[in-house]
């Protein structure tokens, strides 16, 4: 399993994800000014003002794609 | 496999010790690793662990009483307390959060949450549920302070949920959510309730202080406890 970790918060404004590779053991950055592909129907008025989601098993894979990535980079 | 961890905090500065306290927590529990803790016991070798290991196997089994064997530390006959373990990690990175002094942040992991205090400006933090038969849609929101958001269902990895009792994948609910203060029980009892399926499981919840369900169905219909209403918003 890797882990990997988004930090958005007031005082940093770049978005950083560090991944754990089980191979290298070591973290690294994935590119974190991808554009994730979103139906414009996510991405209503009010999923402007979501902070996280629930229910999304995504893999560091998925994550670019996920409505959760679009929520951080949002929020950086 | 991989599970992404998104931190919004107020300070940063906890965040170095939370991604290394995740690493351990990998490195001990994950049953991808042949040489982690779990992965050694799953295979029958004698092994010396600590009292932390200790604490989450009696975790699990306390869990399995209380939801009637719903959920298990041995979802497949194997070892396996990742329905614990994962709930477990993000509190972890939130208590590291509150120890480096962080008052407002939101953990999510894997799709499970944990919110303390709000989000800026006094704000609620507010918490999207996927629609499981739309994936990129939501079914619902939910919003409040210090509250934690678990989701099983089949949206993201189609029947990932192993029932104990008859070892096939469960079926009956297309998602469950439950809301409670703390996501490692929330996650691990929305792992439950979604074995038990809706008739059983929401009454479960209804019985449980503290925790709330809402349910979507595989026809589209929604199943809520009555005091889930309280924390929807929009």
């Amino acid at each position: 399993m890797q882990v990997a970790v988004t930090f958005n918060g007031k005082k940093i404004t770049k978005i950083q994800v560090v991944e754990y590779p089980t191979e290298s053991g070591r973290d690294r950055e994935i590119n974190s000014y991808a554009i994730p592909t979103l139906n414009q129907e996510a991405m209503s008025a009010q999923s402007a003002n979501i902070d996280g989601i629930s229910g999304a098993t995504y893999t560091t894979e998925g994550y670019q794609q996920s409505l959760q990535s679009a929520i951080d980079k949002a929020n950086a | 496999m991989g599970t992404v961890f998104s931190i919004a905090a107020d300070l940063g500065d906890g965040i170095e010790a939370a991604v290394a306290r995740l690493h351990a927590i990998d490195a001990t529990y994950s049953t991808y690793r042949p040489d982690s803790v779990i992965s050694r016991m799953a295979r029958g070798e004698r092994v010396d662990y600590d009292a932390e290991v200790a604490e989450v196997l009696e975790r699990c089994a306390e869990i399995e009483a209380d939801t009637e064997g719903a959920f298990s530390a041995r979802p497949d006959g194997r070892l396996d307390p990742s329905g614990w373990v994962k709930g477990w990690a993000i509190e972890e990175v939130s208590r590291l959060l509150s120890a480096a002094g962080s008052r407002n942040h939101l953990v999510v992991g894997g799709g499970d949450v944990q919110a303390r205090g709000g989000s800026e400006a006094g704000r609620s933090w507010t918490v999207g549920i996927t629609d499981p038969r739309h994936p990129g849609r939501y079914a619902a929101f939910v919003s409040g302070r210090d509250f934690a958001v678990a989701t099983s269902g089949t949206a993201e990895r189609a029947d990932h949920i192993i029932d104990p009792a008859t070892g096939r994948p469960a079926a009956g609910f297309a998602s469950v959510t439950l809301i409670g203060e703390r996501i490692a029980y929330t996650d691990a009892y929305a792992t439950a309730v979604f074995a038990m399926g809706p008739e059983r499981g929401l009454a479960w919840v209804e019985k449980r202080d503290g925790y709330e369900a809402y349910a979507v169905l595989p026809d589209g219909r929604t199943v809520e406890t009555a005091g889930f209403a309280r924390h929807l918003t929009g």
